[in-house]
């Protein structure tokens, strides 16, 4: 029989990663498209470089970073009696840092399409930049905000490498259905290895339709 | 209202120092005239707070909006100057009155939007979406918002640009009746001199960021001799004894009778001046 | 003309010889955890031969799915039973599976503050929070860990204390890295070059585990393409030169 867990911590930890992305990609994405500086550019490297990095890359330096060896781990195990590694919360980190352009790229492209005179127009009425990201701007970067939703999801169900190194494989917590999967293989059980695979091209197959349809309807009202 | 602007300005063949001082009289309506790249936009960008001068002061009724030198530079929002885009900028995510509601302060009587929609005429299109609507009707749904927060400024930068000379006709008229109803300064950025005379008492005269001149628009647009004017030549035709030139005059073909020994030299796309010496000139309203 | 002749086949023979030569060179496939003491084997194998000896170094699995696969490899020196076994079921080998040495259980912790004992009760005290283990459903570290902890009659005890790798080394990187604050690993890892002064071990009590066995098979590929040097590359592994190399790198016979 074959133990469902796996998947339900896997969209657990896509949901998660995809609100916590959302909440902060909005402001990095914002910061961005508002002309440019070395700052912005870095930033910029740093939120492109899980595009280009092999997760691999990504789990190694936070399972140094995570030790209690290092300054950061030691710091958190002695002040917060907290230890990353092995944890959902450390995974949740990864997942984040992991699929952090998946949401700040859309995003961004989708502020860099709205014109400048809107944003102007807003404030010349008075309004607080606060007031006109909220009225103003998101609603009319729908399509790039589902975009970033949905890639970040999408792409956290498929998170293999990172959860590799720093997730230990532990059940509910870090075992997650990526890893189930190269676990049936390896364990040469190609039968459950299967029915995860499966589940999963499913999930990711839906979610991307979904995507794709309802931009096609936005964009198709907005033609309108 | 008074303001004195210094920037360096880049424009597409290279910087170019904008230094403008100007005082200009509450309640009027001023228009700002100049060739492309002059730095109109930009000065007007100033005035309402979007682009910070390297030194200037404003003042407008007496508040000091912006001085460089005091450190004192008032956001956009605290202005209080109403802003009329070329793209007109309006928010497609809301419909026609969403976007006025959207300007007005949340205590505001609502009876300035059925106002602000009539005076307009767009009471009948308050629901509709903005990408429902034409040129002419999303410009006059951007001066309505422009107005709902009542300004003291009305900035307005080429505002009739891309509308047909028909609806600008009108609008122009509307302009001129809410200028005149909410008694507000009003700076507006047009090439259109028909435009001007019409609608503004003096014109600023803008050249590579410096001002030219600042008068009265019928005096301005007065070049050389009063019976004379500019035109381009476009044909000639010779019918017997009626002889007629083709020519472009203050954006209207006219035909205007004259003898071959006059256009002997002209080409198509010629300027010339046509000079009203011997035969009168008739005037009638129409 | 006569001597054109000759000096062709001069130099045909010698061609032809050198291409015999060239002919004598094997392919092994080698689990990731025997690539230090394989250098050593290899060396003393061509020492004594005039075989060449190729290595291809990977996972025990990726190298059986690869052999599946018809991967071009005469001889597979696995870390385990398992998948040698698997391949001889898919009538991928010449003959059986031989063991040819056995894994040693180790407990290893880079923590200054951790004091190992052979007892292992200090396992289920407070200042320890994570145990690493290789992943027991695949690698025979992990199971033979497992079943040495039951034996002590802590395995109910620690259980939420375990964190899996997917493979031996992995399982060593977070001991090493210090993410784990102890874990089991193979006496070969802590012997090896780039671990070996790095904290401290302890070797098991081989009677509280079963044998992690480790075989090696002379595959189809090899006896049909290399038959005599895939054959003796395959009894030199159980040579006594070879049983002295992995005692020295940490195995058992």
């Amino acid at each position: 029989m074959i133990d469902f867990a796996p998947i339900i911590l896997t969209l657990e930890l896509a949901f998660l990663t995809t609100i916590i992305l959302f909440v902060i990609g909005i402001p990095i994405a914002r910061w961005l498209a508002q002309g440019q500086n070395i700052f912005k550019t870095i930033t910029e490297v740093v939120c492109s470089l899980p595009l280009v990095l092999p997760p691999t890359v990504i789990g190694f330096y936070l399972l140094l970073a995570f030790s209690p060896s290092g300054s950061f781990g030691r710091f958190l195990e002695n002040f917060f009696n907290i230890r990353l590694a092995f944890s959902f919360g450390g995974l949740l980190i990864g997942s984040v840092i992991y699929s952090l352009p998946f949401m700040v790229h859309p995003i961004l492209s989708g502020f860099n399409s709205l014109p400048s005179s809107l944003e102007e127009a807003s404030a010349s009425l008075g309004k607080t930049k606060f007031q006109t990201l909220i009225h103003v701007l998101l609603p009319n970067i729908k399509p790039s905000l589902l975009t970033g939703i949905v890639l970040t999801f999408a792409h956290t169900i498929g998170e293999f490498g990172v959860v590799l190194m720093i997730g230990g494989n532990i059940p509910e917590k870090t075992n997650v259905a990526s890893i189930a999967v190269y676990d049936e293989v390896e364990a040469l059980n190609y039968h459950n290895a299967n029915i995860y695979a499966a589940i999963l091209v499913g999930i990711s197959a839906t979610i991307l339709f979904l995507l794709y349809f309802s931009n096609r309807k936005l964009r198709e009202v907005k033609i309108l | 209202m008074r303001f004195s602007l210094q920037k360096k300005l880049h424009a597409s063949d290279g910087p170019f120092d904008l230094d403008v001082n100007c005082e200009i009289e509450e309640g009027s309506f001023i228009s700002l005239y100049g060739p492309s790249g002059a730095g109109k936009t930009s000065l007007l960008r100033m005035l309402a707070g979007f682009l910070k001068p390297d030194v200037g002061k404003i003042e407008m009724n007496g508040e000091v909006w912006l001085d460089t030198k005091n450190k004192i530079n008032t956001s956009p929002q605290k202005r209080a100057a109403g802003f009329v885009f070329q793209d007109y900028a309006l928010f497609p995510n809301m419909n026609v009155e969403e976007n006025i509601l959207f300007a007005m302060d949340k205590n505001a009587s609502k009876k300035l939007v059925d106002e602000l929609l009539e005076l307009t005429a767009l009471t009948g299109l308050r629901h509709k979406k903005i990408q429902m609507l034409s040129g002419g009707q999303q410009q006059r749904v951007a001066l309505a918002r422009a107005l709902a927060r009542k300004p003291k400024l009305l900035l307005l930068d080429e505002p009739l640009s891309a509308i047909d000379n028909e609806m600008r006709a009108n609008l122009q008229q509307s302009l001129l009746s809410i200028h005149s109803h909410y008694n507000i300064t009003a700076i507006i950025v047009s090439h259109d001199i028909t435009e001007i005379t019409r609608l503004t008492s003096k014109t600023i005269c803008l050249k590579n960021g410096k001002i030219e001149k600042f008068a009265n628009p019928s005096e301005l647009f007065i070049e050389g001799e009063a019976n004379k004017m500019r035109a381009v030549f476009l044909s000639y035709e010779n019918k017997g004894n009626d002889s007629c030139a083709s020519v472009l005059a203050g954006g209207r073909v006219v035909k205007i009778s004259c003898s071959e020994e006059d256009v002997k030299d002209l080409q198509k796309g010629d300027e010339i001046e046509i000079s009203f010496r011997d035969a009168p000139a008739f005037l009638r309203k129409l | 003309m006569k001597r054109a002749v000759t000096a062709f086949f001069i130099l045909f023979f010698s061609f032809h010889s050198s291409c015999t030569f060239a002919q004598q060179k094997i392919t092994v496939a080698v689990a990731a955890n025997m690539q230090y003491a394989f250098t050593e084997l290899k060396n003393e194998f061509e020492k004594t031969t005039d075989i060449r000896v190729d290595a291809v170094i990977g996972g025990s699995g990726n190298l059986t799915r690869q052999i599946m696969q018809g991967a071009p490899f005469d001889v597979f020196i696995s870390a385990d039973t398992k998948y040698p076994d698997a391949l001889y079921e898919a009538k991928q080998t010449a003959g059986n599976p031989k063991v040819y040495a056995r894994g040693v259980l180790v407990l290893w912790t880079t923590k200054s503050n951790i004091n190992l004992s052979p007892d292992l009760s200090f396992l289920s005290s407070n200042n320890i929070k994570s145990i690493a283990i290789a992943n027991p459903r695949i690698a025979p570290y992990g199971s033979a860990a497992v079943a040495l902890l039951k034996k002590h009659e802590l395995y109910q005890t620690i259980n939420n204390k375990l964190v899996l790798g997917e493979n031996i080394s992995q399982t060593s990187q977070f001991i090493a890295s210090g993410n784990a604050d102890v874990g089991f690993t193979a006496k070969a890892v802590v012997l090896s070059e780039t671990m070996k002064n790095k904290g401290k071990w302890i070797e098991l009590n081989t009677n509280d585990y079963p044998p992690i066995l480790q075989s090696a098979v002379v595959l189809k590929y090899g006896a049909q393409h290399h038959p005599e040097a895939s054959k003796s590359f395959f009894e030199f592994l159980f040579s006594t030169k070879a049983l002295e190399i992995y005692k020295k790198y940490g195995y058992i016979n």
